[in-house]
């Protein structure tokens, strides 16, 4: 393959390299892809500025599962502070009754994303958090229901009318709230960021090594670019399909309802037996069993990895692309054959996988510790 | 009884009323419908006994939690005992639990009647609804195709593979089954009491002016001025509920709404006329379904009677046929007397009750990559 090839050639003339920044914008200039860098402020949207008042607020209601069907699931139920904000299974949680069908990602940098979820269905993260709280197997709440709970809660009634000058609270601006303060919730002081940044001693030998392959002979460069290290962009990388949906009933009804309330044809309903991933919005066929490019920051609090968690250490993701990535339902032409090109073996010897562990790992800092806030009673309304 | 039993009664209420100077508004109505006996339709056992697996299982609610009989249980006479119904969880309801007993005779549903097409739509209606149950319908049927038996079940009563459709078919099927039988008032075994109760409910009382037909309801709406229940505006979670009930159905203004509206809810009627009207409730089966009214506010079939023969209550848009009926109390005793022989045996027992256990989780299927969905 070109790609490869290329990569071969870059990676012999780094070693000759000595300033490591200048060499990765070379590479990334020869690849046409921005090299990493160090992450800057989030972009805020005109339409949501900040506020201390709304982050405050956001922060309450990303807590508050009143913000869900029965009243059980919020936000942090499966975005865990302490699992990476994210959840520790390969399929995410998911509404009682319920599991999730893809790994829940982490809501860290979350901010710098133009596109959120595995497919990228949703524009914004006031649009994720919609779209979550509504999902029949993620919050499985009614708009109404979840507006109006927010009507009789005397806190946030004083609180909206702060921040968004209602009179009674709207969920349209709950979801902003909840975006303003996941836009708080920002890591960019990792190692990785404090080397791009000049201190040189924020890398070891080991991990320096890693980013050598990670631009170059392993080619991760190609897709993990950017401050974010994610092109944003859609790849069938062969991720085999989840495990548990061969094992576990409720996985396979979660399964089933997704691929029929997503919207396929009535044959197609028949045989999927894997996440067509982009197809969904699409309706391609070019574009079955894609995903998007997930970022590579605050990932050593996130495992498992995959749209379906399917590994669960650096290690083994590193050894399924040196393997030339891996085969799904839509790799060997029956129903589509998409998989990148790009995904060829990498010939890494176990230290140099060793060594694209160790640079993976300085992507993610300090973990980042919230304080839970206290959730506001509901109360009577006055008599009118 | 008969048609002309009944006319006979209703010429002598307005006999009655003439002669003792119509003390009370009396129109002069012929009933054109009998009271009995009830005319049990017609279903098919198989789909019956299937509606009735779906009506008992937890798993046709959003979180798992409470399925149909939870609200509707068979021992009190398919209603819940409470004043204002339980809700899905994170909701509290804020209207008592109807009687199934019969549903499937009736002509609309719901207290303020605002399905009156037929039990299928009451159906998707009581599953989706997010303070009933709460169901994504496209979740529900791959819950039900997870269920070997109910794919079983579902061949077997030719219904194909199971599907959110055929649910919304079946548990009607098995409401079908629902139908009062051997009460004292259908097997001719009334005692003197409820005899005279009869005489008056039809006559003086003037009952059945709305309380008419094989149920004892015209399916019509009325406001007779039954109080509001305190509870649901004092509640926050009760007024909550009501509250993005009445958002969803369009009512303006609905964070200030202090009282159930009743049918206005949905038919909005610009001149307020139908507010506080509620839908005529059937009168079989009260034997097992206390509190009474829309909004479960009175505990005993006694203060319901002493409630008309005071003239209902206090409303502006109160019925101008409520009128104080002047009954003593023996009389008032007599019409209780009555009510009491409308309601037959209890529908208990497995011809109405899925008894075996039915399972909260689900097997997988095996060979699952080589069986299609």
């Amino acid at each position: 393959m070109k790609p490869i090839t290329t990569f071969s050639l870059l990676a012999g003339s780094a070693i000759a390299a000595v300033a490591v920044g200048a060499i990765s914008a070379t590479w990334a200039q020869d690849m046409a892809v921005p090299p990493l860098a160090a992450l800057g402020e989030p972009p805020i949207p005109l339409d949501n500025p900040m506020s201390e008042e709304k982050i405050e607020l956001g922060k309450m209601l990303f807590w508050d599962p009143r913000l869900g069907g029965d009243a059980s699931t919020a936000c942090v139920t499966c975005h865990e502070p302490d699992q990476g904000w994210a959840f520790s299974d390969a399929l995410s949680r998911g509404y009682p009754g319920t599991v999730h069908w893809r790994n829940s990602q982490s809501v860290i940098n979350g901010a710098y994303l133009g596109q959120l979820f595995w497919a990228g269905s949703a524009a914004s993260l006031e649009k994720q958090a919609k779209s979550a709280a509504t999902g029949a197997v993620a919050g499985n709440g009614e708009s109404d229901v979840m507006e109006t709970r927010l009507a009789f809660i005397p806190e946030y009634r004083s609180r909206f009318n702060d921040v968004f000058g209602t009179e009674w609270p709207r969920i349209g601006d709950a979801w902003a709230a909840i975006a303003a303060f996941e836009r708080t919730l920002i890591v960019n002081d990792t190692p990785i960021d404090r080397y791009l940044n000049g201190d040189t001693s924020a890398l070891d030998e080991e991990q320096l090594a890693g980013m050598e392959l990670f631009n170059g002979k392993a080619g991760c460069i190609a897709c993990h670019n950017g401050a974010q290290a994610t092109d944003e962009k859609y790849y069938n990388l062969g991720v085999p399909p989840a495990e548990r949906w061969e094992t576990d009933g409720l996985a396979q009804i979660t399964y089933r309802y997704e691929i029929f309330a997503k919207g396929v044809t009535q044959e197609m309903y028949r045989v999927l037996k894997d996440d067509p991933g982009l197809y969904f919005r699409t309706k391609e066929t070019a574009d079955m069993g894609k995903f998007r490019t997930p970022p590579l920051r605050y990932t050593a609090y996130t495992a498992p990895y995959m749209h379906n968690g399917a590994f669960w250490d650096f290690e083994e993701v590193v050894r399924f692309y040196n393997a030339g990535g891996g085969e799904n339902d839509f790799t060997d032409g029956t129903m589509a054959a998409t998989k990148t090109p790009l995904l060829q073996p990498l010939g890494l010897n176990d230290d140099e996988v060793d060594q694209l562990v160790a640079f993976l790992e300085a992507f993610s800092g300090d973990e980042l510790e919230v304080e839970p806030p206290e959730l506001p009673p509901y109360a009577a309304l006055p008599s009118q | 009884m008969k048609v002309s039993q009944f006319q006979n009664s209703a010429a002598r209420w307005v006999g009655a009323a003439a002669m003792a100077g119509a003390v009370f508004a009396a129109p002069a109505v012929s009933y054109s419908q009998e009271f009995g006996p009830i005319v049990a339709p017609e279903f098919d056992a198989a789909k019956a006994e299937l509606g009735k697996r779906l009506f008992f299982d937890v798993r046709l609610s959003g979180d798992a939690a409470i399925s149909c009989a939870t609200c509707h249980q068979p021992d009190k006479g398919f209603s819940d005992g409470l004043a204002l119904s339980k809700a899905y969880p994170g909701s509290k309801g804020f209207r008592n639990t109807p009687t199934l007993i019969n549903t499937a005779m009736r002509e609309n549903w719901f207290h303020d009647g605002r399905i009156g097409t037929n039990l299928n739509d009451v159906t998707r209606e009581s599953l989706t609804e997010d303070y009933s149950m709460n169901m994504d319908m496209r979740l529900m049927q791959e819950r039900v195709k997870q269920d070997p038996v109910y794919v079983q079940m579902f061949a077997d009563a030719g219904m194909g593979e199971p599907s959110n459709g055929g649910i919304r078919n079946l548990i009607p099927e098995y409401l079908k089954t629902l139908v009062s039988r051997n009460a004292p008032f259908d097997t001719g075994t009334m005692n003197e009491a409820a005899q005279r109760g009869l005489e008056l409910f039809t006559g003086k009382a003037g009952c059945a002016s709305c309380h008419s037909g094989p149920l004892l309801t015209d399916d019509a709406r009325y406001n007779t001025g039954v109080p509001d229940n305190p509870e649901i505006w004092s509640d926050p979670m009760r007024h909550m509920t009501y509250a993005a009930f009445a958002s969803f159905m369009g009512i303006e203004n609905y964070m200030n709404v202090r009282r159930d509206v009743g049918a206005y809810i949905w038919d909005h009627k610009a001149d307020g006329s139908t507010i506080g009207t509620f839908i005529t409730p059937t009168l079989r089966e009260l034997k097992y379904t206390a509190p009474y009214m829309h909004n479960g506010t009175m505990d005993t079939l006694f203060e319901v009677v002493a409630f008309y023969n005071e003239g209902g209550g206090d409303d502006p848009n109160k019925d101008p046929s409520l009128q104080p009926l002047g009954l003593s109390f023996g009389e008032q005793k007599d019409i209780v007397a009555f009510l009491e022989a409308l309601s037959g045996d209890p529908l208990t027992g497995p011809e109405f009750v899925w008894e075996e256990p039915i399972p909260t989780d689900y097997p997988a299927i095996e060979n699952w990559r080589e069986q299609t969905n």
